[in-house]
């Protein structure tokens, strides 16, 4: 699997959408950045990182703004650095700003940047240049990545109340800006930013780039955090072949590699100059069932077809055994994960018997499945295996990721997708309401729709969980998602590498936290 | 080309037709030792490919072990890329793959023949429209058109044959016409022509049956060319479905473990490589047998 994971539209969604419910977390100050990586030994300064990354082409970017492909992104975390960040467990931590702070009503929000910041060429980074940023993200004439995130900002009320302090009014209520502007599409850049020439926030600078091929970064000697980055430059290198990847890392033309083909995880485990990198992620590579076609407008269909996964053969049989198990439930490391819910598990006799009620005994359905991202083509292979013992046959259509993702997509009834991990709220947001941009089951559920609303405009967060998880019990019911479980991410790198450590956010080598990286040779 | 013996043809004219042509042609053919280890290893392969699925030890579609599992842990070669038995899906891998190459170098030497004939036949501007279109259609390799309309219209079985047909269609056209121009020359043509023979009976009851050597090299080569063509296309996805077994499929899925978990490629592998060898030799010991037989083969 060597395309990247999703198109352009559902990248910038993937992006931008995000966030979670952390008002508790935004209002306080944070500790200065601090690095996030394993101490395996004291940090070495110097030494250039060689990182293979899967897929990029000739439409790569540097715009901060705007990543598209693995390795874009892997670029705009060097260069640009955003207000808020998440930690390796997924929580939002102060990065620009020292303080992110709601109104009582959660619709205006002030933010504090940390004090001396600069950009890479030595200009002080202020409140104009945040205003800057989120207007350019915002530009109803060229909106970026994440303008969707930001549809209740009221743009024309960014205010800067000193050089330090900036305000965010919102038409709505706004509970989850904090993990908005922690994604890494919202890279503050300095007024009057040109892409080409890239000036930035971030721990590295730009030195070469060129599109579909590779780029080198160097050390930014103003970068905010003390003693980081400990290399003096990072080469990243478009792969779009795995197998090219892996033996590039195998030959040492590379010290890292992100998405190890289950296949390979062996060989690289069993050599000692090689380590890899699993982290347990709330990625998920659900079947969707359209809620509103046949056969799966009844309610029936969709509960037999839950329980006809065998979530453990799953995650053994498509993942080798590197995921967890889901309950048709995504956004787990929510604080607010509803883990009350039972554990659904495989039950041929009740999804049989589901089915007759129904009245569709003997089903035939096409399963619409395509290698856009790793485990999809092999899940809907398991699937198919497994619903033949409840009398359903399942006929795997595979076509090619341009035809998955084209005019069809979110058109077709029975199919597969992929997203990475993403907390409860900022999720419905992308997939869960019938203006979603990304809504593949076409769930339209009034009283679930009801309790989302209400829990976006909540400040308190037991009340927010309460609502939450009240939505979610409705979906683990009635909802058209089979979410069988979460792949691990695996990566791998060369054993003089120190500094890498497993991450929830499903974005590969520890978010791309090269900041935190050193060579230990 | 040398004439050794005419081949005596042609109801109208009384004479009694000697058919056992092609048995003569393999006979001879089969006392060369390379025809008779093709023909060994074709047949052996054959033999796995039909009888394998009922002698498989589970389905090719059962899970009975973790992923990539080593030889002898899942089963006597070990699990594929989703824990199933190797084995099994060799077995049950090769049947299609078998079907659609001799039904592709069928449809394609069928109608090749035909067309080479018809334009041998007709002579004048036909030959020369029929001709040229080949040359053109010649201009695109092969795999390339075929690549081209399963990607446009979807990976369908029938038109994969259906490709694979019309690949061969113009280059077993030429070869042909060029066989038949010395057969339509000859004098029993002529005698069916005088009387009053319908032209098409003359083309499928007098040169046709005169050109079954070059035909029977002809269907050995493409067959050749099909199952490589075949197996490449399911490698690339354009084949055989999954779940579906397929010695293409396979090699694709579980190529990114080949160090892992070697014999759910290898084995594949060496059954397509294994077969063409075989229908090569086979090819190469009919075509030498053919040699000097009258039959349109030249040395």
């Amino acid at each position: 699997m060597n395309a990247p994971r999703r198109p352009k539209t559902l990248r910038t969604l993937t992006a931008t959408l995000l966030a979670a419910a952390m008002i508790g977390l935004a209002g306080c100050s944070s500790a200065p950045g601090t690095s996030t990586a394993a101490v395996n030994s004291t940090p070495k300064d110097g030494g250039t990182l060689r990182v293979g990354i899967v897929g990029g082409s000739a439409k790569d970017s540097l715009d901060a703004h705007s990543p598209v492909t693995h390795p874009d992104e892997a670029r705009v975390i060097q260069l640009y650095e955003t207000l808020a960040t998440y930690d390796v467990n997924h929580k939002v931590e102060m990065a620009l700003a020292d303080k992110i702070t709601p109104s009582a009503d959660a619709k205006i929000w002030t933010v504090h940047l940390r004090d001396g910041l600069k950009f890479s060429n030595g200009k002080p980074i202020t409140a104009n240049d945040v205003i800057f940023t989120f207007k350019r993200i915002t530009d109803p004439k060229a909106p970026m990545a994440g303008a969707n995130a930001f549809s209740a900002l009221n743009r024309d009320g960014l205010k800067a109340v000193d050089a330090q302090t900036i305000i965010f009014p919102f038409k709505t209520p706004f509970a989850t800006f904090p993990d908005t502007v922690a994604q890494y599409s919202t890279g503050i850049v300095p007024v009057g930013y040109d892409p080409k020439n890239p000036v930035g926030s971030g721990p590295f600078m730009m030195k070469d780039f060129t599109a579909g091929q590779q780029s080198t970064f160097v050390k930014n000697p103003y970068y905010w955090r003390k003693g980081e980055p400990h290399l003096a430059a990072v080469t990243i290198i478009d792969f779009p072949d795995d197998t090219a990847r892996v033996n590039a890392l195998l030959g040492g033309q590379v010290d890292a590699i992100d998405q190890l083909p289950l296949g390979q995880i062996n060989i690289v485990k069993a050599n000692p100059a090689l380590k890899v990198l699993e982290s347990a992620t709330g990625s998920w590579v659900p079947f969707t069932m359209r809620v509103d076609q046949p056969p799966f407008n009844d309610p029936k269909v969709r509960q037999a077809f839950r329980l006809i996964v065998d979530r453990k053969q799953m995650v053994e049989q498509v993942l080798g055994g590197h995921g967890t198990i889901g309950n048709d439930l995504y956004a787990p490391f929510d604080a607010c994960y509803a883990k009350g819910i039972p554990q659904r598990s495989q039950n041929i006799a009740k999804a049989r018997q589901l089915l007759a009620e129904a009245g569709k005994t003997n089903l035939s359905v096409d399963l619409v499945t395509s290698s856009a991202a790793a485990g999809m083509v092999e899940a809907a292979q398991v699937f198919a295996q497994q619903a033949k013992a409840a009398g359903v046959t399942v006929n795997v259509k595979k076509v090619d990721p341009g035809e998955f993702y084209g005019d069809k997509y979110l058109q077709w009834n029975f199919s597969q997708d992929f997203w990475f991990t993403r907390d409860f709220l900022p999720q419905t947001a992308a997939s869960g309401f019938s203006n979603s941009p990304y809504n593949e089951t076409h769930w339209d559920n009034k009283a679930w729709s009801d309790l989302v609303n209400k829990a976006n405009a909540t400040v308190d967060m037991t009340a927010r969980c309460a609502l939450i998880q009240q939505a979610q019990q409705i979906e683990f019911n009635d909802g058209g998602y089979i979410i069988w479980g979460f792949p691990n991410s695996v990566d791998a790198y060369s054993a003089a590498v120190q500094g890498f450590s497993p991450d929830k956010s499903g974005i590969p080598l520890t978010s791309f936290g090269f900041r935190s990286v050193w060579m230990n040779k | 080309m040398t004439v050794i013996a005419r081949k005596p043809a042609g109801p109208g004219a009384g004479i009694t037709v000697k058919a056992p042509r092609k048995k003569g042609l393999l006979r001879r053919a089969l006392r060369s030792k390379r025809t008779i280890v093709g023909l060994v290893l074709s047949l052996l392969i054959f033999a796995i490919a039909f009888l394998g699925p009922y002698i498989a030890p589970h389905s090719p579609t059962e899970f009975v072990g973790a992923p990539f599992s080593p030889a002898g842990v899942g089963g006597a070669f070990g699990t594929d890329n989703l824990g199933r038995d190797v084995l099994s899906r060799f077995l049950a891998g090769g049947q299609t793959l078998m079907i659609l190459s001799v039904l592709a170098t069928g449809i394609g030497v069928g109608l090749g023949a035909l067309v080479g004939v018809f334009a041998a036949y007709s002579r004048g501007w036909v030959d020369e429209a029929l001709m040229r279109t080949g040359d053109v259609a010649l201009a695109f390799p092969q795999i390339v058109l075929a690549l081209l309309f399963l990607s446009i219209i979807g990976p369908k079985l029938w038109l994969l044959v259906l490709m694979v047909a019309l690949g061969h269609l113009p280059r077993v056209a030429r070869v042909v016409r060029g066989a038949a121009m010395s057969v339509v020359e000859r004098d029993f043509v002529k005698a069916a022509e005088s009387v009053g023979i319908p032209r098409w009976k003359i083309m499928v009851g007098e040169i046709v049956p005169n050109l079954s050597s070059t035909l029977a090299v002809e269907f050995g080569l493409r067959l050749t060319y099909s199952i490589g063509l075949v197996a490449g296309l399911s490698f690339l996805g354009l084949g055989m479905q999954p779940p579906s077994p397929d010695w293409g499929l396979m090699i694709n899925e579980n190529r990114v473990a080949l160090t892992v978990s070697p014999w759910s490629v290898v084995l594949p592998v060496a059954a397509i490589a294994l077969l063409t060898v075989g229908t090569n030799l086979v090819t190469d010991g009919l075509s030498k047998a053919a040699i000097g037989s009258n039959e349109g083969v030249e040395a």
